[in-house]
């Protein structure tokens, strides 16, 4: 039974971390862009939360989804459209200056401390099935994530827009050649890459109860470890990374010696290195993989 | 149809293009020929809006294209088919024809158009529903060719399309271009393949070292020693 609890809890952590590093896999995977920005993205979401305490919950989801899709556009405007030449060491450090821009805004408006939000608190109920205890916002998390990644199938197969993503991906330039508009094809994936980060917001503030400045920076650095597990520039790839972390994660929680458990993150990484000494091209990327 | 007045391309030091004129009247098939590195992917990828030039202008329909982005030059009637094809391989060959309609959006009209191409390259109805990465070389370059013509063009440019493809093959592929010509399409064809090129086309531009070594009716140029010389530079070797 404690097998499947742990499986289960496993599932719908790995869920979320699914969710964070399918929206930076997104963004690579159109323009190159390591966004580590995106960590800011679902902070910023948080604090959208915290701002509308006392509306309706469904008011307080909305808006900080809203918003963070709006700031991820904004991004893209004011600091990666002008640098869609530059090569993808000068996008990555870009990313890196939006994201202590936005961090310290925070910070300042906010201060240092986290501070509690009662969003969603119901959810940390526990249902009984069959025997097994599970928290109700598991089962949400991993229902919603599920929906979410159908949702992002049927959107890049059916939508002429997301067909047109899926080229762009591919091979930018001839994408182009037939008609593309870069800047449509970017736009849309900054969109998404929000809505999917404020979803794991959603989560965050709900199991936590807290937001604070500094609480997308852990996020996004698993999240990027989850894409680059999968294979940076593979969407199946960042999604599977993800859930492989999660599991990895609570694995670890479960199964390592009691006096250990705090250096668990620790564990996470030197697993991660001994994956990129076996695999460095990530699980579902080919190597050399060029095109003929 | 198109007009390109001393174009001048450089990369960095290396000098790809200095100065070229080319004219393309509309319905004609102009070829441009000449060895590797003559600049002839340089001068399409120029014109289609990927490489921007040093100096010159490029004229299509009249008006200078220069500057414009690819997607918008693509909206207006230009199509490139570029060397290496650059078929979407993980996308199905359905979508990757579907993609080449991507600037209009008449769902009949590119319905028939795609019953259209599907007929002129039957093997692609039979495997409309694959990986477009796991066709042969030969169904690739038909493929690249179908999606270009989706978008209707007034001006198809084609890069070495018989590169790499078996004669009978490449004899296909160049049916299908005439074919096209009689329905009225203008194509600008760069090859290395000389006689196939020549065949193909009215006119055609002899290119050596970024510039334009000679120029004719493909039925002069054939055969002469001038031509040899243009296309060979001073060693004489038989034509291949």
């Amino acid at each position: 039974m404690i097998v499947i609890q742990n499986l289960i809890d496993a599932i719908s952590l790995g869920s979320v971390y699914a969710l964070a590093a399918l929206g930076i896999g997104l963004i690579f995977s159109i323009m190159r862009l390591i966004n580590f920005a995106h960590g800011e993205l679902i902070m910023v979401g948080g604090f959208v939360i915290y701002a509308m305490a006392g509306n309706p919950m469904i008011v307080m989801a909305l808006t900080a989804i809203i918003v963070v899709t709006i700031l991820a556009l904004g991004m893209e405007r004011i600091a990666f459209r002008p640098l869609r030449k530059a090569s993808p060491p000068t996008l990555l450090i870009a990313s890196f200056a939006v994201s202590y821009l936005v961090q310290h805004s925070i910070l300042m408006t906010f201060g240092s401390r986290p501070m509690g939000v009662d969003f969603l608190s119901g959810l940390g109920e526990s249902i009984e099935f069959a025997g097994l205890r599970v928290p109700l916002l598991q089962c949400i998390a991993i229902v919603v994530t599920v929906a979410l990644m159908v949702g992002l199938v049927v959107f890049f197969r059916a939508s002429r827009i997301g067909v047109q993503m899926r080229a762009a991906a591919e091979d930018f330039t001839m994408a182009r050649l037939l008609g593309v508009k870069a800047d449509r094809v970017i736009a849309v994936a900054f969109a998404l890459s929000g809505i999917l980060a404020s979803f794991v917001s959603l989560y965050l503030v709900a199991q936590t109860g807290t937001v604070s400045y500094k609480m997308g920076v852990n996020m996004v650095l698993i999240a990027f470890v989850a894409s680059v597990i999968g294979g940076m520039g593979s969407l199946t790839g960042a999604a599977l990374g993800g859930f492989l972390v999660g599991i990895v994660s609570v694995s670890l929680q479960a199964y390592l010696p009691e006096e250990l458990r705090p250096y668990r993150d620790a564990f996470v990484f030197l697993l991660f290195i001994a994956f990129l000494l076996w695999r460095p091209q990530g699980l579902l990327v080919r190597r050399a993989s060029e095109r003929v | 149809m198109l007009a390109i007045e001393n174009l001048q391309v450089n990369y960095g030091s290396i000098v790809a293009l200095r100065g070229v004129d080319i004219s393309v009247a509309t319905g004609e098939i102009v070829a441009v020929i000449g060895p590797n590195g003559a600049g002839k992917s340089s001068l399409l990828m120029t014109i289609a809006g990927v490489v921007k030039p040093k100096a010159g202008d490029v004229k299509f329909d009249g008006r200078s294209i220069l500057g414009e982005a690819p997607e918008k030059l693509a909206a207006s009637g230009l199509a490139l088919v570029p060397e290496g094809r650059h078929i979407f391989g993980s996308l199905s060959v359905a979508e990757n024809i579907a993609l080449g309609a991507t600037p209009r959006n008449d769902r009949a009209g590119i319905a028939a158009d795609t019953e259209k191409v599907l007929d002129m390259f039957p093997v692609l109805r039979d495997r409309f529903r694959q990986r477009a990465g796991n066709l042969s070389g030969g169904e690739q370059q038909m493929l690249a060719i179908a999606r270009a013509l989706l978008s209707r063009p007034k001006l198809l440019l084609l890069d070495e399309p018989s590169l790499g493809l078996a004669p009978l093959i490449v004899k296909q592929v160049y049916d299908a271009i005439y074919a096209l010509r009689q329905q009225g399409l203008t194509v600008l064809v760069v090859e290395q393949s000389v006689n196939r090129a020549l065949n193909a086309a009215d006119r055609a531009y002899v290119m050596s070292g970024g510039a334009i070594a000679m120029v004719g009716r493909s039925s002069e140029l054939q055969g002469t020693a001038a031509f040899d010389a243009a296309y060979f530079g001073s060693s004489q070797r038989s034509r291949a």
